[in-house]
């Protein structure tokens, strides 16, 4: 398994959650963050990995900083997306 | 005040699509899996591509361009973000809006049952439309009590087949791929497992041609000539090697009338492509012999009825894929009367871009690869492509 070596400020845990929520969770997080601030979202949606791109691109104060595929620690596939508040 | 959930289901979206109804279709996917495949009908669709996200960062922006006085019909990829989008964000702005239960999963799972109108004595002919992905699969039912059936190229949702088959009282007799199929994953095996019916394939098709390596299960082998007796009707293979080594049509001939089911070998509007093999320059020549001194040697009036489509567009009025050898003849670019070199330049020429994933659909189709329901969705996303190019043209 990979090490990442990004720092997150807050964890986010969407495992079992479809859309739209984990990007639903993932925004009401990030306004809790201050700016330069990092969240670690960890979902188990495949979805999630192209919605993430899009949602970055798309909204206005934030970068996706990472992507990773890796498995949890119950062998179950997970996606998980670093995403930095900009603004 | 809590609103009611709003939602059309698959079957009754596909009605209003063959009806041309108004409305628009907002599909709220992303940009990666909008491109990928989509719904679409055979009238004009208005459709508006408006991620959900953008719904949640910017609500009033993203309505932006979206109709008061019209349908808005939402979909996404499993029905959640649509839900949302429909019941938080628009019907509480005063939008007319339902959301596609269960989304584009749904949709692909979807299938249309409709009987062939030109039945014959003691014959009814079924055809099953997978909507989203243009798949066809067919029903013979025959028999002085029209209670025994044949099925050709079972699709692997095995329970909407024996949902008709127990409807209309059906004991399968035998189950018949034309060819070990490519593109989706078939319901053959399992059909036959269930009904204890015998499952039929060519055994030129039960070796993969990429990894040659054969079938982990055993089947009946079709042969070229081979009959099934339907009551009175004769159902004869014709082994068309071209699509695949063992691509079989079958050719049912009743006291009134031809049938031909042509699995993929002549569509409506194209031909199969010969490369899925990786073997386009010597599979093109077999594929010109089978089409020009095999097919197009039939009967005018045989009806064709093909394993796939490209366009919606290609059915007739009553939603039928189905055309006489005679019109084909007129009316498919491409089975002008090509010499074989012709033939072989047009073939090489129209080849679309071979989609990876077609090898492991075709080794899960042989037992060789074991695949989840969540990897086998993957695996059989969006249309198929098993014509050529220019059957992909707008």
């Amino acid at each position: 398994m990979q090490e990442s070596t990004i720092h997150a400020d807050r964890e986010l845990d969407v495992r079992g959650a479809q859309c739209p929520i984990p990007i639903i969770r993932a925004r009401q997080e990030i306004n809790q963050l201050q700016v330069g601030q990092t969240l670690k979202v960890i979902a188990t949606d495949p979805g999630s990995v192209n919605d993430f791109k899009g949602w970055a691109q798309t909204a206005k104060n934030i970068e996706l900083v990472k992507q990773e595929e890796t498995t949890d620690t119950n062998q179950k596939r997970v996606y998980i997306h670093y995403i930095r508040r900009t603004a | 005040m809590h609103n009611q959930q709003a939602t059309v289901k698959t079957h009754e979206l596909k009605l209003m699509l063959d009806r041309g109804d108004k409305f628009v279709l907002l599909d709220v996917r992303n940009q990666e899996e909008f491109e990928r495949w989509r719904i679409e009908g055979r009238h004009p669709l208005e459709v508006k591509h408006v991620p959900y996200f953008r719904f949640v960062e910017d609500p009033d922006n993203a309505i932006q361009g979206l109709p008061k006085d019209q349908l808005i019909v939402a979909v996404c990829a499993k029905g959640g973000s649509s839900a949302w989008v429909v019941n938080e964000v628009l019907r509480p702005r005063g939008f007319q809006a339902v959301n596609l239960e269960g989304g584009m999963l749904a949709w692909g799972s979807y299938y249309q049952v409709q009987e062939l109108p030109e039945s014959s004595s003691r014959l009814r002919i079924y055809q099953l439309n997978r909507v989203a992905r243009g798949c066809l699969h067919h029903i013979i039912a025959y028999g002085p009590g029209l209670d025994q059936a044949v099925v050709i190229d079972p699709p692997r949702h095995t329970d909407k087949v024996l949902d008709f088959i127990g409807q209309k009282n059906l004991k399968v007799t035998a189950i018949i791929d034309t060819h070990a199929h490519a593109d989706h994953v078939s319901g053959g095996v399992k059909l036959s497992q269930i009904t204890s019916a015998p499952y039929y394939l060519h055994p030129y098709d039960g070796i993969h041609p990429m990894d040659v390596l054969p079938a982990t299960f055993a089947y009946e082998m079709l042969k070229d000539g081979m009959q099934f007796d339907l009551n009175g009707a004769k159902l004869t293979v014709l082994h068309i090697p071209g699509h695949t080594l063992g691509n079989t049509a079958l050719f049912l001939e009743s006291s009134d009338r031809r049938y031909l089911f042509s699995g993929d070998s002549i569509f409506l509007q194209s031909i199969a492509r010969p490369d899925l093999g990786g073997r386009a320059e010597t599979w093109t020549p077999l594929h010109y012999k089978s089409l020009y001194t095999r097919l197009l040697t039939l009967p005018d009036d045989t009806i064709v009825l093909p394993g796939h489509y490209s366009r919606p567009q290609e059915a007739r009025a009553d939603g039928l894929f189905a055309a006489t050898l005679g019109e084909l003849k007129r009316t498919n670019v491409d089975l002008r009367t090509y010499t074989e070199l012709e033939f072989r330049n047009h073939i090489l020429s129209s080849l679309p871009q071979f989609p990876p994933q077609y090898v492991d659909i075709k080794r899960v189709n042989l037992g060789l690869l074991a695949a989840d329901a969540d990897r086998i969705e993957e695996l059989e996303l969006g249309k198929n492509v098993c014509a050529l190019a220019t059957a992909y043209k707008t």
